[in-house]
Parts: C-alpha cells; sequence; structure tokens
C-alpha cells in the first residue's frame, strides 16, 4: 500500500506539473494587446504600453518567466494581479475569498448530503409510492427547469415572499440561507438521484433476496448491505467535493453578490490576467489531483473487494 | 402461529406420457434480451404518451420551420411591437426585438435538439466505450487516471478561449467545445462504476473460461450499465442547453441570429422579472422534453434489467 | 420639427421668466417648502455595479475608481452647485495672459488622514501636487490614460520617454538618478513656496480648471509614503491617504465600501452625510428591487424598466437623468481584409447612405422610452460640455450646428447615396470593380466569403453584452431596410472579453460600435485622437483637411478662433461619415431619496456628496420638476452674476 500511495504522488505531481506548464505557454500565446482594457489602449501609445509590458516582465521568454514565477513560488510569493486588480497580491486576493466560497461550499455540501441522501432513501423506502413521487418531482424539477430560471425566480419572488435579503451581507446570518439552499439544490438531486438508482440496483441482488429469505430483519439488510454498498460510488467523489468547495458558482456568487472565488477564473481569463490565471489553474489542479488519489484510496478503504494495487 | 401443512392433491402427482417432440425441445426458449426490454418498457402506459408526446415535439420542431411563413429574425422597427403580451396575433407574444416567440421557440427546440442529440452521442458512446476497457483492465488504469487528469484539470475556459480565438463562432465550434470533454469524464463515471462490478463471480469465471476482455466488457458489463448510460444520455439535452449559456459567456456563442432554446433562455434572463411570460414557451418545451427522457430514460433501466422481463 | 417646438418652449419658458419676475420667487418658495418639509438622514446606501479593483488614482485602468477617489481625495478647484469653478485645496488661483501658468495658493495647515480617520504627520502641501506629477511622470509607476496631461504640461514629454529610454537601454550616456533629480528644473510644475505650486503649460489652456476636475492624475499624493509602499499603494483602503470629504473607512473587495466623513476636513460644515454605504450590485433588476424594498437610496431604472412601473406606486417616483457627455458611435473600417466594404466605404456616397440610413429614435428608445429625441447625439463632442468665453456653446457654433440640428433619419436618401456609390464603383452587372472573390479572415472574430458582387457584405463586430446584441439588431433591420437588402448584406458578429486589443486594432472588423467621451472643457480632448495618425483613428482613414483644421485650432489665438477651427474640423469629420455619432450613452431614469442640486455640480468628474440631502422616502416628479425649474433660475442668475 505505501509503494502504490507514493506511485500515486509522484505520478499527481507530474500530472500537475504538465497541466501548469501546458497552461503557462498556452497563457503566453495569448496577444499582447490582450493585457490592456480597452480605454487604456485608446489612452496610450504602443511605446507607453510596451513599457508597462517590460515592467510587468511580460516581454521575457515564457522559459524564463516561468523560472521566474516558480522560483518566487517558493519564496510563498504568488505575484500581483495584472488587470483584473491590478498590483494587488494574489495571495491577499485568495486570502480573502477562499473563506467566504469554502465557508458557502462547505454549508451547502452538508445541507447537499444530508438532505440528498435523506431524500434518497425516502424514495426507495417508498418506491412507486409518494415518497419516490415526491423525489422524482423534485429531481426534474431541479434538472428541467433552466437554473438561471428558478434562481432569479427564489432571488427575487421567494426573498420577498419569507422577507429575506436579497443580496448576502456577511452580518445579517438569515442572509446565508437562500445562497446555500440555491448552492445545494443540484447536489441534493444528485446525491436522491443516484442513491436512489444504486439502491434500487443493489435491492434486486441475489444476496438481498437472499438475506431476507434467510430471515434478516429489514432494516437489518437495508443498513448492513443495501445502503453501503449503494454508498461506494457516490463515496468516491467525496474527496474531490470537499476540496473543490473553494471554487464557488459563478451565477449564485453573482446573483447574491458574494465576495467569493466563484467568478475569478472566467473573468481572470476573459480580461487575460495571465498571473491570477496561472495561478488559480495550479491551484485547482493540485486540488482536483489529491480529491482523484483521495477517492480512490477511499473506495479501496470501505470496499474490500477493489484494490487498486499492482498485481505482483 | 403455526400453519398448518396443505394437504398434498394425489392428482397432481401423475406421471406423464412421453412426448417425443417435447423431450427434444428442452433448453432453448425464444428469448430475446432486447425484445423482452422493449416489450417490458411499452408496456407502461406513461412511457407511451411520453415517447408520443416527444415525437411530436420532434416533428412539430421539424415541420413547422418548413411550413411557416413567419421570419424568427424578422426586427420590428416600431417601439410599440417590442415586449408584446400574449395574442391572436403572436401566441406567446413579442421579445425585446419584436420577434414571435411561438416561431423562434421552435426553431430554438429543432437547434438545441439536434445539437444535444450529437453531444449526447459522442460523450456517452464514446464514454462508454473508454470507459468500459479503461475499468476493465487494470493495465491501462495509470495511463487513463494520466490523460483524465490532464484533460479534465485544465479549467475548460482556458482552452476554450484558446479555442475561441482559433474558430469562428458555429455550431461545429459549439460542438467541439461541449463535447470536448464530456467523453472522458463519462468515461470515468462508467470506469467507477465497473471498477464495482468488474470483480464480480461471474466475470471472473469468465475470465478464467478465457473469454476475451472485450467480450467481457460488451457482453457482461455494458448490458449491466445499459441503464446509467440511457440516463446519462437523457441528461445530456439539459445540460448541452445549461451549458450553451456558459460557453455564449467565454465566447464561444452561436452567431447572434441561430436560435437554440440556450440562447433564448439566455436573452430572456435580462427581462425575466418584467416580462415572466416571455419565458413561459420555451421553458415548458424544455421541461416536457427533460422530464420526458429522465422517465423514459427510468423506465428503460428498469426494462432492461432482466429480472424484470416476463 | 420635435426641435423646432422644443425650441419654441424654451423660448416661451426664457420669456416668462424674464417677463414675470415673480413666477421664479414662486419657485423659489415652492422649492424651499419641498426641502424643509423633508427629515433628513445621516446614511447614504447606494451601490456600485462593478467591482473596485484598486483605489490607486493614478494607475487605474478603470474609470470607475473616480466615483470614491472623488471624494477622497480633494483637486486644487471643484465647481460649485452651478458648475462654477471654486476654491477646493486651493484657496486662489492665478493665471497668467496667455493662460499656460496657473499659480494655485494650497490652504494651508491641512494634513493627511489616514483609513482610520486620524491625522497622520503628513502636511498637505504645494510639494504633493508637484509630487502627483512626479510619481505619473516616472513610466515605472505605469500611470494609465497619461497623454493628455503628458502633453500639457511643459518638459513632461521628454522627462517621461528620457526616463523610459533609459530603462530600455537606448540611452546611455545619463543616469536614471540624475534625471530623477532633475525633475524639477525639467518638468514645467513648480512649488514656489511651502503653500504655492505652479503649473506651465506647453500652450494656452483656457481649460485648464476642467481638467483638474476630471482628471485623477492632478490630484495630489504623499510622495515618500507612496514610494515606501511601491506597488502596494492604494490597492486597498489601508495603504492611502485622504485629503477629502470622505476617507475609506471599511473595504471588502468586490462587496462593500463605507466611506465616513473626515472628521478634519476643512469644509466641514457642508458634508451632510455622516456616511456613506456602498455595495456592489451587478444587476440592474436586483438594485431596482432593493430599492423598492428601502434597501438603497438610488437605483438607476432601464427602459424596460420604466415600462414595468407604469400603473405602480413608483410610477410618480422615475426621474429623468440629466447629460452624458460620452457618445456612441460607429466606427468604420478603412483599411480591412473585406475589399468589398473597403471600396465601398472610401466612397463618399456610401458612407453619406450608412450616414442616412439609421432611424436614430428608435435606438435611443432602447434606453428613454419617453423622449428619445433627447438623447440622439450627431457631434463627437458633447452638447453642453464646452462653452466659449461669452457662454456660447461649442456645439452652437457653425456648421456643427448644421450637423447638430440634421435629422438623419431618411431612408429615401440613404438609398439614393447607395444608388451613387453603385454607379461609381460596380458595372452593370452588379460587380464591384476590383474587388475579387474571396475569403476575409477577421479571425478570432469571424471568417467568411465575398464573391465581389452586390450585395457589400458588411461585417459588423459588437461585443456580446445583450444590449449592445439588440443594438446591432436593429441596425441590421435598419441598414437593410433604407438601403436595401439588395445592395448590403449586413451580417452580426458579437464577441465577447475585451474587444479593442482583437477587434478595433488589428481592423478585424467593418462597422465597430464604441463611444467617445468629452473629458473636459475643450474639443481637443478627442479631436486631436482622431487625425490621421490619431491613436484614436483606428479604422485608418485619411482626412488631410480634418488634420490641417485640427493644425489651425491648435494655433489659434482665442480661445473662440479655437473652438471655431475644431467646430469646422469636427463637421466636416461627421458630415463626410468618417465616425458616425448617433445617440449619447445617456440610460433614461432613475429613482433617488435624494434632493437634486444640492452637491456640486460635477461635470466632467464625479458625483461628490458634500452637501447631498437624504430623506427616508423618494423624491417625486412633481418635486423633481419644482426643484429643477428653481434651480436652472439660480443657476442662469449665478452664471450671469460670473
Amino acid at each position: 500500500m505505501g509503494k502504490y500511495i507514493l506511485k500515486r504522488t509522484l505520478n499527481s505531481i507530474l500530472t500537475v506539473m504538465i497541466v501548469f506548464v501546458a497552461v503557462f505557454m498556452l497563457l503566453r500565446l495569448m496577444p499582447l494587446s490582450g493585457y490592456f482594457p480597452p480605454e487604456m489602449i485608446k489612452e496610450t501609445d504602443e511605446a507607453t504600453r510596451m513599457t508597462y509590458l517590460r515592467n510587468q516582465g511580460l516581454l521575457d521568454h515564457p522559459i524564463v518567466q516561468l523560472g521566474r514565477f516558480v522560483k518566487n513560488l517558493f519564496q510563498g510569493d504568488l505575484g500581483r494581479s495584472l488587470t483584473v486588480y491590478p498590483k494587488v497580491p494574489i495571495s491577499t486576493l485568495l486570502a480573502e475569498k477562499i473563506p467566504v466560497t469554502a465557508a458557502f461550499g462547505l454549508a451547502s455540501m452538508i445541507l447537499g448530503i444530508v438532505l440528498g441522501l435523506s431524500l434518497g432513501m425516502l424514495m426507495v423506502r417508498f418506491k412507486d409510492r409518494w415518497g419516490d413521487h415526491l423525489g422524482t418531482g423534485y429531481i426534474l424539477m431541479v434538472r428541467a427547469i433552466p437554473s438561471l430560471i428558478y434562481l432569479f425566480f427564489i432571488q427575487v419572488w421567494v426573498s420577498l415572499w419569507l422577507n429575506l435579503p436579497m443580496v448576502f451581507d456577511k452580518d445579517i446570518p438569515s442572509s446565508w440561507i437562500l445562497p446555500v439552499i440555491c448552492l445545494s439544490l443540484g447536489s441534493i438531486a444528485w446525491y436522491a438521484l443516484w442513491l436512489r438508482r444504486f439502491m434500487v440496483d443493489e435491492e434486486n441482488k441475489d444476496y438481498v433476496k437472499f438475506a431476507m429469505v434467510k430471515g434478516f430483519s429489514k432494516k437489518e439488510v437495508w443498513k448492513r448491505h443495501i445502503f453501503k454498498n449503494a454508498i461506494i460510488p457516490l463515496v468516491i467523489y467525496l474527496p474531490s467535493d470537499l476540496l473543490f468547495i473553494i471554487s464557488g458558482s459563478l451565477v449564485i456568487e453573482t446573483l447574491y453578490v458574494i465576495p467569493g472565488t466563484g467568478g475569478l477564473l472566467t473573468t481572470a481569463i476573459e480580461k487575460q490576467d495571465n498571473n491570477l490565471v496561472q495561478v488559480i489553474v495550479l491551484m485547482y489542479a493540485v486540488l482536483s489531483v489529491l480529491g482523484v488519489f483521495l477517492g480512490d484510496l477511499l473506495i479501496a478503504a470501505v470496499d474490500p473487494r477493489i484494490t487498486l494495487m499492482e498485481d505482483n | 402461529m403455526e400453519k398448518k401443512m396443505p394437504e398434498l392433491n394425489p392428482l397432481k402427482f401423475r406421471a406423464k406420457v412421453f412426448d417425443q417432440m417435447l423431450s427434444e425441445d428442452t433448453g432453448y426458449s425464444n428469448y430475446s434480451y432486447w425484445r423482452s426490454t422493449i416489450r417490458t418498457f411499452f408496456k407502461n402506459k406513461a412511457v407511451v404518451v411520453l415517447v408520443a408526446l416527444i415525437v411530436l415535439i420532434i416533428l412539430m420542431s421539424f415541420i413547422y420551420p418548413m411550413v411557416s411563413p413567419v421570419n424568427p429574425n424578422k426586427v420590428a422597427l416600431k417601439r410599440t411591437m417590442w415586449n408584446n403580451r400574449p395574442s391572436w396575433e403572436h401566441l406567446f407574444g413579442t421579445d425585446g426585438l419584436g420577434r414571435d416567440i411561438w416561431t423562434r421557440a421552435w426553431y430554438g427546440v429543432r437547434n438545441s435538439f439536434l445539437l444535444a442529440f450529437c453531444i449526447a452521442l459522442s460523450d456517452v458512446g464514446i464514454g462508454m466505450l473508454v470507459g468500459a476497457i479503461w475499468g476493465y483492465n487494470k493495465k491501462l488504469d495509470p495511463i487513463m487516471i494520466e490523460i483524465y487528469n490532464v484533460i479534465t484539470n485544465i479549467p475548460s475556459t482556458v482552452y476554450l478561449v484558446l479555442l475561441a480565438y482559433i474558430m469562428n463562432t458555429s455550431y461545429l465550434t459549439l460542438f467541439v467545445s461541449m463535447a470536448s470533454r464530456g467523453w472522458i469524464v463519462e468515461a470515468r463515471f462508467f470506469r467507477n462504476r465497473i471498477l464495482s462490478i468488474r470483480d464480480n463471480e461471474y466475470n471472473m469465471a469468465s475470465r478464467c473460461l478465457g473469454t476475451p476482455m472485450r467480450r467481457i466488457a460488451t457482453k457482461n458489463i455494458i448490458p449491466h450499465i445499459i441503464s446509467l448510460i440511457i440516463m446519462e444520455a437523457a441528461l445530456c439535452i439539459p445540460y448541452s442547453i445549461g451549458s450553451e449559456v456558459f460557453l455564449g459567456f467565454v465566447g464561444i456563442g452561436l452567431p447572434v441570429d441561430a436560435i437554440t432554446l440556450g440562447n433564448i433562455v439566455n436573452q430572456g434572463r435580462a427581462s425575466f422579472t418584467l416580462h415572466p411570460y416571455q419565458m413561459l414557451l420555451p421553458t415548458i418545451i424544455l421541461c416536457i422534453i427533460t422530464v420526458a427522457f429522465y422517465v423514459i430514460g427510468n423506465k428503460f433501466a428498469d426494462a432492461s434489467d432482466p429480472r424484470n422481463h416476463v | 420639427m420635435k426641435r423646432l417646438i422644443a425650441l419654441l418652449l424654451s423660448l416661451v419658458m426664457l420669456l416668462s421668466v424674464a417677463a414675470v419676475p415673480a413666477m421664479g420667487e414662486d419657485l423659489a418658495a415652492a422649492a424651499k417648502a419641498i426641502k424643509e418639509s423633508k427629515t433628513y438622514e445621516n446614511t447614504y446606501n447606494t451601490y456600485f455595479s462593478s467591482s473596485y479593483a484598486s483605489f490607486n488614482y493614478y494607475s487605474t485602468a478603470y474609470a470607475t475608481v473616480r466615483e470614491i477617489v472623488a471624494n477622497c481625495i480633494d483637486g486644487l478647484v471643484e465647481p460649485d452647485i452651478y458648475g462654477v469653478y471654486v476654491p477646493s485645496l486651493a484657496e486662489s488661483w492665478e493665471v497668467n495672459d496667455d493662460q499656460t501658468v496657473w499659480t494655485f495658493k494650497i490652504r494651508e495647515g491641512l494634513k493627511w488622514i489616514d483609513h482610520t480617520g486620524a491625522e497622520t504627520e503628513y502636511a498637505l502641501t504645494a510639494e504633493d501636487f508637484v509630487d502627483g506629477i512626479r510619481y505619473i511622470a516616472d513610466p515605472k509607476n505605469d500611470a494609465y490614460s497619461l497623454r493628455v496631461v503628458r502633453n500639457m504640461i511643459s518638459g513632461m514629454y521628454d522627462y517621461y520617454w528620457l526616463l523610459d529610454d533609459i530603462d530600455c537601454e537606448l540611452v546611455t550616456d545619463k543616469n536614471r538618478e540624475d534625471v530623477v533629480a532633475s525633475f524639477d528644473e525639467m518638468v514645467g510644475v513648480k512649488a514656489l513656496d511651502e503653500y504655492t505650486v505652479q503649473y506651465t503649460l506647453e500652450s494656452s489652456a483656457p481649460y485648464f480648471l476642467s481638467l483638474i476636475e476630471s482628471s485623477m492624475l492632478m490630484l495630489p499624493v504623499e510622495y515618500d509614503y507612496a514610494m515606501a509602499l511601491g506597488d502596494d499603494f492604494a490597492v486597498d483602503n489601508e495603504h492611502m491617504l485622504y485629503c477629502g470629504a470622505y476617507y475609506v473607512s471599511e473595504f471588502e473587495r468586490d462587496k462593500a465600501i463605507t466611506l465616513s466623513a473626515n472628521p478634519y476636513y476643512w469644509d466641514k460644515a457642508n458634508i451632510t452625510l455622516d456616511t456613506v454605504e456602498y455595495q456592489m450590485i451587478p444587476d440592474g433588476t436586483t438594485s431596482l428591487e432593493m430599492f423598492k424594498r428601502g434597501m438603497i437610496d438610488y437605483t438607476s431604472v432601464e427602459s424596460e424598466a420604466y415600462d414595468s412601473l407604469q400603473g405602480t406606486e413608483y410610477a410618480d417616483k422615475l426621474l429623468p437623468t440629466s447629460h452624458s457627455f460620452s457618445t456612441n458611435y460607429l466606427w468604420l473600417d478603412f483599411d480591412g481584409e473585406n475589399t468589398e466594404f473597403k471600396t465601398f466605404i472610401n466612397n463618399e456616397n456610401f458612407r453619406k447612405a450608412l450616414l442616412y440610413s439609421m432611424d436614430r429614435e428608435v435606438l435611443a428608445a432602447l434606453r428613454e422610452p419617453v423622449d428619445p429625441a433627447r438623447i440622439l447625439r450627431n457631434t463627437i463632442n458633447a452638447e453642453g460640455a464646452i462653452y466659449d468665453s461669452t457662454g456660447k456653446d461649442y456645439t452652437d457654433y457653425s456648421p456643427l450646428k448644421e450637423i447638430k440640428e440634421t435629422n438623419y433619419n431618411q431612408p429615401e436618401l440613404a438609398r439614393e447615396y447607395m444608388e451613387k456609390a453603385i454607379a461609381e464603383l460596380c458595372d452593370e452587372n452588379g460587380n464591384i470593380i476590383g474587388v475579387e472573390a474571396g475569403t476575409v479572415d477577421y479571425l478570432p472574430v469571424c471568417s467568411f466569403d465575398i464573391d465581389g458582387k452586390l450585395p457589400v457584405t458588411i461585417c459588423y463586430v459588437g461585443t456580446d453584452d445583450e444590449e449592445e446584441i439588440i443594438m446591432a439588431q436593429l441596425f441590421k433591420a435598419m441598414m437593410e431596410e433604407s438601403i436595401g437588402a439588395d445592395y448590403i448584406d449586413f451580417q452580426i458578429q458579437a464577441f465577447s472579453g475585451w474587444t479593442y486589443g482583437t477587434v478595433a486594432d488589428p481592423l478585424n472588423y467593418d462597422i465597430y460600435f464604441d463611444s467617445l467621451s468629452t473629458g473636459y472643457a475643450d474639443p481637443s480632448g478627442i479631436l486631436t485622437r482622431l487625425t490621421t495618425d490619431g491613436a484614436e483613428n483606428v479604422g485608418c482613414y485619411n482626412v488631410p483637411e480634418f488634420d490641417a483644421l485640427i493644425e489651425k485650432a491648435l494655433a489659434a489665438e482665442t480661445f473662440e478662433e479655437r473652438l471655431q477651427y475644431f467646430a469646422e474640423a469636427e463637421a466636416y469629420l461627421c458630415g463626410n461619415g468618417f465616425v458616425i455619432p448617433f445617440i449619447s450613452s445617456l440610460r433614461g431614469y432613475y429613482m433617488s431619496n435624494s434632493i437634486p442640486y444640492t452637491s456640486p455640480r460635477t461635470l466632467y468628474g464625479n458625483e461628490k456628496y458634500k452637501g447631498t440631502l437624504v430623506m427616508a422616502e423618494p423624491l417625486t416628479q412633481e418635486e423633481f420638476e419644482t426643484l429643477k425649474a428653481a434651480y436652472e433660475i439660480e443657476r442662469d442668475k449665478a452664471l450671469a452674476g460670473n
């Protein structure tokens, strides 16, 4: 096992490096004019712009820039934002934004798992009866109606109806309610949908029927066999989900004006803030590789039938 | 409470007369997996209704644009024609530029449907095959994981922006960008599923008997997860509409006069609180399509389980 | 016709005001009664729609920062409530006869304060204004929008480029430190004594005060403080110093900003609000909804929302916005790869066909549903922005006046001009002479095929902003209707992100939509950039006549003569369709809880909260009209007395 972990770790580092270098180089393919907002191109001449680029070190060879970035990285300096938040240190930005998004992410993840699994179990318990129909109705609604429409509806009308704040305000606890609910709507449906699917699959299996015939109580079989087996395919995503609570939702954070990381990457790419893009890419790459790794370890730990080690 | 043993009826225990024909017939039934699946599937009344509804919507969306004289992109130059409420002339009103929403919706359904169909085909088709091979073959695992990691860890926005830089706004670009990574995500999903079932005893037995890997994947595993395939495919349609909105955001939209449900929803979003009725028709159609596909997918999944066959 | 009626009406109003002075007094009394009947609050809640990236007032590309800076860093002068320049940090000023040397006497005893509102050891002196220029004149500090100031203050241009050449190692015989040390000799800004600062300009600039109001580059800085912070200067509220009516006491990036009144402010008597609370609300629907719920004191009302508010309790609270100096115009590509369009656009008749092809009122109705004509604009420089010494508006100079008053919605004329252009440029079979079929490569925007025949393919490129797409579709409909779809084929390409560097600059368009803004009280701000080799001439047209007129204007003896030449130049450019301005950027309506006309009338800069009176409930249209009428009478009096 130790050998496997070591190998996977080295592998993960390799992945992160490939991803990061690829993105770093891709970003340098962007045109130089992209570093300037339109107002600035109009206001300045070519020479002033080149001066600016030189000051930022953007005219150096990409390899030199990469070297500098890596060197600074090891000294704990992530660089400064170029266009989105001119000159603001990226570490400051992340330190401001990640806690906000993570708090929302964690809250909605817990809500999503708790409600999603409960709903899923309700659906199986009352399969083809009211519970199942209720759950199916909910899942269908979330999936079928374009999210923009129901999110808007919740923000404008539900907030009015329940007298809740329309935008997030860190000093008003009730302003957390709607965004957290909105964030978890999708994952509740996801967990419920797949838990139901997997549990139904499991319920039809011969060993379950056999256990029932042998006289185990239904409750016992459910708890010990069906639920445990059905949850395994879902467990693999847990570490990723947990790590990625720091990447927020673009739409919901915009609607409720949550100063989080949701729109950061998109905005940074849109405005060609390469310094910011590369840091975020690096961060997400690390987290995501780690997430998969932990997911595999976890599934191997909870399901003794699965072995990921090399066969000797 | 103690149950009483039922009394045996001696009549039922007579010797049967030997029949030459029947004795030859043993061991053969005309059971066909797919035929039984289809038969079980269509036994459900709701399914028949939904399939009919879907067929109707698809037919309507293909035929209506062909016969309708109304130009869906006809812009009205009078302010009084903008944002009209539903009337006999415009059944579902007009949008911010005086274009007929009823007509646009059908054009949108047609285009979105075609797009979603292509994406579902590529995502689930490729994803399923790759996932089956990936999940079954342990040797491939590290390489596939590496490919998966690299593809999924480059944030899509990064390469989408570059893609937008080298390609036109067109349906092809939209398709390429939407399908660019769905297949590997699907593949991983199937791989994880297969990981849980590949070491089942019957597969191990099959392998011991020397069945080639390809055959095990296609005959034993894919039918087993066929329900998952159908459901994933059904969910592709609302997904593709949602991601179209996002892609428009990074610059891979469609040409301005192309009409898709995603486009319509996106354009109506700004004035949603002011003119909710503009969203009514596209949303209803979208809901019907999604719900129908979901239910059909679910019922088909049930029907595809041989244990539910009659 | 509408213009005529408007003119007559205003004449009648003017006459009645003159004839019945009592009416003016009545209005004043009514306005006073309104003001006295209200109770006022100490806090103003408002919003911003896009985030403040940084507070660095010298090196930000985002003009929105000015909204905050205008209240936190005072300049030398500021407008009073009628728009007349009055002392701010300068107590008084003098100017020499040819208006090239401006001397300001600074208020004594002021200190910079920090983000807690406490006084720092840094005194506010003349040297801080010199240091502001010193800071921006160094290319290492990356000041943005530098052009106007750099070309205006004598010696600054040479100083900047000398330093830049040294940094690029083009000049090696000079030492950077020595050049920096010679700033005081080289650049025309000096502290004559501790409280006197003097600017020496390259040429006569009667509009210098308006530049001080509009340009953040003219604001003072505590040099040692800023240099010690380096790149950290003004990245947030804690890394800067304040000398305005307010300081930024709290700052939550992308979320909220709180301005608190400066306890040591020189003009404390006129501060009416203790705090101004900003929160970020990017969406127009949300701000409207929050205004209705009483969460904010101001909201803009978009055209569509205007309609939906009719018949509600808010119908009588919609107030018309006053002015915008920003002009929307169409930019034409005279040297693109699309040879069909290139052939035609270099033809005067075709440009005139475009000029006359749009119903500008329909476009305006997207923003101003009630009186769209109010926001039409046929000139580049805005009406009401620039006046000569007699008070005559620049846009009333002939021949610009004729352009301003032309009705460009003449489809028949457009068709006629197009036919003339076709007669000149095409053979009888509809082949465009000298144009081969081929593929036009406007990537990354688009690529398309041309066949060298009529209709002329026109590739319009705009951003993917919702309103802009709607506008583009209207352009298409209008142009194809008036010029004829048999003659032109108008294609729309929406492009997301920053379009200038990818679309406009590399000429990846045929027609492009943009805006220009009159930045200070002189036409040169925009017009000198529109010359053949000007920075703003991205369409690469060739206009020697225009260049000559600009030369003449810049060399003019008097300000009136200067304006006359500028007016001729602008009329030439607009009348011949080299650029096509069509409406102002004004957005029609707003609702507010504050009393208008109580704070400085900032024309070129941003709103100041000094003097703002905030009520608990929205102002009604009726009250607004009364206050407006009373204000206009007073303003005419104040301006006449000046």
